[in-house]
């Protein structure tokens, strides 16, 4: 795959803070309309990988490239209008904020109306709000919020319409890349397929391309194309799913040498 | 982020349907209006009135940088002194040599219309003022508001102070053939507000004066309340309650935190300008680090980000300050036998104020109400994800 | 986050050079303003005496600086909060040893002897008054707070602010008062290379350096001090450690306090005023020579309450004391723009 099929390319990127290198030259591509995961044990550096791709951290070395054009460095905001948007692996919704205001905020890249707009409140400001308001809903009933949520303080939701609502929050956008960090965290196995079928569904419908870190394994090889590891900062495998979960290294830096030493003895290596 | 189980109903304060909230809103702008009827047109109380206005223009202002936006300003000193001056420099005779000693008269009636000195209509000076105040609100944000949270408090109280070192020691420097501020000793007389139409104020008929205030009031309450619901009101809570996400989510976070400073910056001098004239001075003592807090203090008592808890707060501390200490609790030691003055009290009365104001109903009295969410809950203010990032504080050695 | 525009190249050496003159432009800021009148003075005079005059007098000061910006560093440190009535601690330090003079009737009459043993009576009585409201101002104005968001544990200290400016206006009324000069503070020790070394230089700077060695020794060496150490670094793991948090976080307030106190009586001593409002000032002094030295670093601290001092006596002498707030304030500024981390510190989380 060349960068150009690629609707986002990472290369090289590294990340120290002071002495310690988060992020170690890592390289990869994510094609269009593809699910792609990325994975690793904990501490290895993948949230911050991901906070480099929407403009939160600086790399210290490195290159992004969103849609053919240099994100390097950017101002998450900036990054975030060309069409990038994310979740979090702990929610961050605005609490005090209801479900509908959240994914409101959401769009705030894609609407116009400033300072005199919003005092003036003229007809174009009007028919903005009411029309931004009217996608919020639309995107929370997409996500499976019932409608007398809407209105709820994002607090006081359960966890799994928070998640649904910091989804819906994202999708507001119109974003072209989605990048979901630990989504099914804290989900059982039922919710976790219902949200694997819709990210299907989200890149079907909307022509998405999707990046996910997941610690579970089955949405990871259920649903991804494509699958890169993390470990200590350095990628240490990538390919499709089933490649990459029988390569030593994975399962060494998952579960440790032992572990992969016994794989390999019960002739299971690639 | 609470990662809730179960829905939490929360108790609300009762909002009032649309129709009788209006009415209420109705009534007490024409009692507002007509008020001034039925006090003595030069007395104390229309003069309290008048200036506990003046002070709700300024606490609004304050509260949409820090109720709205949640940016900790302890300088907005700063805008009242930038508006005041505006009001100095072009509505007195300041600048007395200016066009030959002839003066500089635009759009002015009265008495003024004659004397040196540059005299422009009070109308143009407001809009001066808040050009400048803007400007100056655009200087000092631009550099600052990129900091957190309690750095921005401690420059703008750098930034308060410094303007009120130059207003005190302005009267050493001069440029263009004038002094920069004439000190202690101030710039007075002050014009008289001039409108078209109207005859000049004077300081014997209060109720014109009232009348501008509660106009300025008005204005200034039509503005906030537009903002609120606005996308930028929801981008200026997002950005308080949680700035990686809400950067994250397209808001950018320097230009909007500006147009929150710009705008209060704005108030602060409009209601400077104001008080420039209906005080007929402009001196150095009117601006320190205790009005800063003043107008702070109004915007806690009457609730972080709560409009009409703000004006409640702001009427409330005025009287305080102006009738309460200085009259009443002159009153009471006398009263009960002692040989003190009170209000020499009001100093740390204030600061006992704060004090149990935060520890007990940080939300104040009329709680808006996401901040009583916030404050009760204590929601904190997470800067990035605490899971992954490698945590570098400067170390204690 | 810095404004940086979309298209980014590899940012590693625009950001060294960036730092680079992050670090070395403060330093020059810093001292433009002597050596600008170290040049003026050498045109004009031909020596440096007077320059070398406002150094030495700068280095005292600056000490008695240094010691309360100790306490804002040392509580900033550990709980991220600006105490707002430090200032206002140090200044009732120094009312409290006015006082205490008064009380045990200590004169210059009692001989060097008898001076020495007051003196030192008087130092432990500041140094446990403000260490003692220290903590009671931390349990009472930020313990309840904690989990608040910023604003209301800073709007609490503003308040225990003018609580104490209103004790100091009642105790000793509303204007400077001059206090029994009892070290002689202006007489001449000695002098060298036209440089004069008085009485209140020599206080400053011997009373200064054990107090600061023997604190840093302790952090750095006791357990106490390894506690407060951990808490500022992550107060969870430390908790989790079995360190009481509370308890490190009252005695990192005592020891700020300890300090502020021992820095008011040597003002007190010094000056030989004092005066209500002096803390509001010292206290954004001190505050800005925390941050200049890096919010959180001890020995930052130190260094920024000296280059504090210097330029605080420079622009006293040269331009007027009625603008040394103003100049000192703009440095705050400057500094907190552009290099909010200090010139020892490293780099701290910037919003966002």
């Amino acid at each position: 795959m060349t960068p150009d099929d690629a609707i986002l390319d990472a290369r090289g990127v590294t990340k120290r803070f002071g002495g310690l290198t988060a992020v170690n030259d890592v390289s990869f591509s994510i094609p269009r309309r593809a699910i792609v995961s990325l994975i690793g044990p904990n501490g290895a550096g993948k949230t911050t990988f991901f906070n480099i791709l929407t403009g939160l951290y600086k790399p210290t070395l490195g290159r992004v490239t969103f849609d053919g054009k240099d994100i390097t460095g950017g101002r998450p905001d900036k990054i975030m209008a060309l069409g990038v948007a994310r979740t979090f692996q702990n929610i961050r919704l605005f609490g005090t904020m209801t479900a509908l205001e959240n994914v409101m905020v959401g769009q705030h890249a894609r609407m116009k109306a400033g300072l005199f707009g919003s005092i003036l409140r003229m007809p174009w400001v009007r028919s903005e709000e009411q029309r931004v308001r009217e996608k919020a809903a639309e995107m929370l009933e997409y996500v499976g919020l019932r409608s007398e949520q809407h209105s709820q303080l994002a607090t006081n939701l359960s966890y799994g319409d928070q998640r649904r609502v910091e989804i819906a929050r994202a999708l507001a956008s119109d974003p072209t890349l989605l990048l979901l960090d630990e989504p099914t965290a804290g989900m059982n196995p039922q919710e976790s397929d219902n949200l694997t079928r819709f990210m299907q569904r989200m890149r079907d419908d909307r022509g998405l391309s999707i990046l996910l870190i997941e610690h579970d394994m089955k949405v990871v090889m259920g649903v991804s194309e494509h699958v890169t590891v993390l470990d200590h900062g350095e990628k240490i495998a990538e390919g499709d799913p089933a490649t990459v979960r029988t390569d030593p290294r994975v399962v060494e830096a998952y579960l440790g040498k032992q572990e992969a030493e016994r794989q390999r003895l019960q002739g299971g290596a690639a | 982020m609470s990662t809730a189980a179960a829905p939490r109903t929360r108790p609300r304060a009762p909002k009032l349907a649309r129709g009788p909230r209006l009415a209420l809103t109705a009534a007490a702008i024409v009692a507002g209006v007509i008020l001034p009827f039925f006090l003595d047109a030069g007395g104390g109380f229309i003069d309290d009135a008048t200036l506990a206005l003046a002070y709700v223009v300024m606490a609004l202002g304050l509260n949409i940088i820090v109720g709205f936006a949640g940016l900790l300003d302890l300088g907005y000193v700063a805008f009242f002194a930038i508006g005041a001056y505006t009001m100095g420099y072009f509505g007195s005779l300041f600048h007395i040599e200016a066009n030959g000693g002839e003066g500089i008269h635009v759009l002015v009636t009265g008495p003024a219309a004659e004397l040196p000195g540059i005299h422009l209509n009070f109308l143009l000076i407001v809009v001066l003022a808040i050009i400048a105040t803007t400007i100056a609100g655009m200087l000092i944000g631009l550099p600052t508001l990129r900091l957190r949270g309690d750095y921005i408090a401690i420059v703008t109280l750098a930034f308060g102070e410094i303007v009120g070192r130059i207003a005190l020691n302005g009267d050493e420097i001069t440029g263009f053939g004038t002094k920069l501020t004439n000190g202690r000793q101030g710039i007075t007389p002050v014009d008289k507000i001039d409108l078209p139409f109207i005859e000049p104020f004077t300081s014997l008929n209060l109720r014109p004066w009232y009348w501008v205030a509660f106009v300025m009031v008005l204005l200034v309450l039509f503005v906030n309340f537009r903002l609120r619901d606005s996308r930028l009101g929801r981008a200026w809570i997002a950005l308080r309650e949680d700035e990686v996400a809400a950067v994250s989510m397209g808001v950018p976070a320097v230009k909007t935190k500006l147009l929150a400073y710009g705008t209060g910056a704005a108030f602060g001098g409009i209601s400077g300008a104001f008080l420039g004239s209906y005080l007929n001075t402009v001196n150095a003592d009117q601006f320190q680090f205790s009005f800063s807090i003043f107008i702070l203090a109004m915007v806690i008592l009457g609730g972080l980000g709560s409009i009409w808890g703000v004006v409640v707060g702001a009427i409330a501390l005025s009287f305080i300050n102006n009738r309460l200490i200085p009259d009443v609790l002159n009153e009471i030691p006398g009263n009960i036998g002692l040989d003190f003055d009170l209000t020499e009290l009001s100093f740390g009365i204030f600061g006992f104020l704060l004090v149990i104001m935060m520890v007990l109903r940080p939300e104040g009295l009329i709680p808006e109400r996401r901040r009583q969410i916030e404050l009760s809950e204590g929601i904190e203010d997470l800067a990035v994800d605490e899971d992954e990032e490698p945590v570098v504080h400067a170390t204690v050695p | 986050m810095a404004a940086a525009s979309l298209p980014g190249t590899s940012a590693a050496p625009v950001r060294a050079l960036r730092a680079l003159l992050g670090k070395y432009g403060l330093i020059l800021v810093l001292a433009i303003m002597p050596v600008a009148f170290g040049i003026h003075d050498l045109r004009t005079e031909g020596d440096l005496s007077r320059l070398g005059n406002n150094l030495l007098d700068g280095l005292s000061n600056g000490a008695i600086w240094a010691l309360v910006a100790i306490g804002y560093t040392l509580v900033y440190g550990i709980i991220e909060l600006i105490n707002f009535a430090h200032g206002d601690v140090f200044m009732i330090g120094s009312f409290s040893a006015a006082g205490f003079f008064g009380t045990i009737g200590l004169t210059t009459a009692v001989g060097p002897a008898g001076l020495v043993i007051g003196l030192a009576v008087t130092l432990l009585v500041a140094m446990a008054t403000c260490g003692t409201l220290n903590v009671m101002i931390e349990r009472v104005a930020y313990r309840p707070l904690r989990g608040a968001p910023k604003l209301a544990p800073l709007i609490t200290a503003v308040g225990f602010s003018f609580i104490l400016q209103n004790v100091g206006l009642l105790w000793r009324g509303g204007s400077q008062q001059g206090i029994v000069d009892l070290i002689d503070s202006q007489e001449e020790l000695f002098a060298a290379a036209g440089v004069s070394v008085t009485h209140g230089d020599a206080l400053a700077i011997v009373v200064t350096i054990p107090l600061v060695l023997a604190m840093t020794t302790f952090i750095a060496r006791s357990r106490l001090g390894k506690a407060m150490r951990a808490t500022a670094q992550d107060p969870d793991a430390a908790r989790l450690m079995g360190i009481n948090v509370d308890t490190t976080i009252s005695a990192t307030f005592l020891i700020g306090g300890m300090l502020a106190g021992a820095a008011g009586l040597i003002y007190a001593l010094y000056q030989t005023t004092v005066w209500y409002f002096q803390g509001f000032t010292a206290g954004l002094i001190a505050f800005t020579a925390a941050v200049m030295g890096g919010i959180g670093n001890i020995r930052g601290a130190v260094l920024g309450g000296l280059i504090i001092g210097v330029i605080q006596q420079t622009s006293d002498n040269r331009i007027g004391s009625q603008w040394t707030p103003a100049i000192v304030f703009a440095y705050l500024v400057l500094i907190m723009v552009f290099k909010p981390s200090g010139l020892l510190g490293e780099e701290t989380r910037e919003a966002g």
